[in-house]
């Protein structure tokens, strides 16, 4: 499998503004990704617009932004962007972002979503042929898994000359959000890839030993409603089975039948991402493995500016699709490289091990803690 | 009717130390070795 030409170009300067929706943990670490300087120490957007439903949270935000970011508060969402903005990333909790996807399609914009939720993924991929109409590219789940589990998938691919099998497993939420999205996708029903068509299985079903980079090491990976499979298939012709699963316990397993009554918490701990290849390589059966290991507000919110900032230079195909099909794996991945986001491949038990650094940039630090039901 | 209690009373301990030790024992246990990992590096993502 070979990458498309577009796949060198770097991630360069946009000019135009670029809009974050959604003022979480996710939305305001994505805003002070987009105001990163980019190789050769440029500001690559030409203005951030962050725009939350909370009128309490803008005016937090906008004293801890300052001028570097337009703050608005939205409670209605009738919010108008203006012209000068060409990229919108959608960072609201997961099945909040269908309409606004929509919407600023039609306003003639590019759309980057953050969702993982399996029922708004399928939504949105029928949104393909009105982004295609509108010549414009619409991203969707751009943050971990899917995601950056996505650009691990698309990359490891290129190793290999057929891709079998794919298998995702992730480790780890972001905020509460995010969190409350892993409890309902483990309760849920998971759709997997097998042998050219969907089955479905029951969630904390299938457990599985997964290696995730140290210091996580080995977990029981559980099936779960996940959109990872769904953004995959399409772009991989051929491919028998791929599957997703959440890292989980036995205790999450025995109370999930009941409500949440402890809050969980701002922003979760150290999180990982490993995707699984089998295919072939000169007529030899090959497994590759790939691993990402951060927090995963941090990584999330780092694939979905760099996601932006590519879309929003333009030179992207028009339609919905997934990130191993954008065609831009590569640079995006180096630019993560570059920002602390790095992968890892597993060579075996005697290759020396994964150094673990958990890159937090200063401007993620002093972050004004969330608070609230927006938080991923 | 005291010895009833006495046993039901027992039969709940039982199954709150089954549960506890259950949830304690019952996780995959992973092999002993780790690592493997080597982080990407250039020539990778060229």
């Amino acid at each position: 499998m070979t990458l498309p030409a577009s796949d060198e170009a770097p991630i360069g300067p946009v000019g135009s503004r670029i809009a974050v929706i959604g003022g979480g943990i996710l939305g305001v670490r994505i805003a002070r990704e987009l105001l990163t300087p980019i190789a050769g120490g440029a500001i690559a957007t030409g203005g951030v617009v962050l725009v939350t439903r909370r009128p309490d949270r803008a005016k937090v935000l906008s004293g801890s932004f300052g001028s570097s970011v337009a703050v608005f508060s939205d409670e209605h969402g009738t919010t108008e962007l203006g012209a000068e903005v060409s990229t919108v990333v959608l960072a609201g909790a997961a099945g909040t972002q269908l309409d606004a996807a929509r919407d600023n399609l039609r306003a003639g914009r590019h759309v980057v979503a953050t969702s993982d939720d399996p029922d708004e993924v399928e939504a949105m991929l029928a949104l393909g042929p009105d982004a295609r109409a509108s010549n414009r590219t619409f991203v969707i789940g751009a943050a971990m898994a899917p995601g950056l589990s996505c650009l691990l998938v698309s990359h490891a691919a290129d190793l290999l000359d057929r891709v079998d099998e794919i298998h995702v497993a992730r480790h780890g939420a972001a905020g509460p959000a995010c969190a409350r999205q892993r409890l309902r996708a483990l309760r849920g029903t998971a759709t997997d890839w097998r042998d050219g068509e969907w089955v479905e299985r029951a969630g904390f079903s299938g457990r599985e030993l997964c290696w995730f980079p140290d210091p996580i090491g080995a977990r029981d990976c559980y099936r779960a409603a996940l959109a990872d499979p769904m953004l995959l298939v399409p772009e991989f012709e051929g491919v028998e089975r791929v599957t997703a699963r959440i890292a989980a316990n036995r205790r999450d397993r025995a109370l999930a039948p009941f409500p949440v009554l402890l809050p969980p918490p701002v922003e979760g701990g150290l999180g990982a991402v490993r995707v699984e290849l089998r295919g072939e390589v000169g007529g030899e059966r090959r497994t590759v493995v790939y691993g990402v290991l951060d927090r995963p507000a941090v990584a999330a919110s780092a694939t979905a500016a760099v996601t932006a900032l590519r879309v929003a230079a333009g030179g992207c195909a028009p339609g919905a699709t997934g990130l191993a099909g954008l065609g831009a794996t590569r640079p995006i991945l180096v630019e993560l490289a570059r920002r602390g986001v790095r992968a890892a491949v597993f060579e075996g038990a005697h290759a020396s091990p994964l150094e673990v650094q958990v890159p937090v940039p200063e401007a993620t630090v002093s972050t004004v803690t969330p608070e609230g039901e927006e938080n991923r | 009717m005291r010895g009833l209690r006495r046993a039901v009373l027992a039969v709940g301990l039982a199954l709150l130390v089954s549960v506890v030790v259950r949830f304690r024992d019952d996780a995959t246990a992973p092999p002993p070795a780790a690592g493997g990992w080597r982080e990407l590096q250039g020539p990778d993502l060229r």
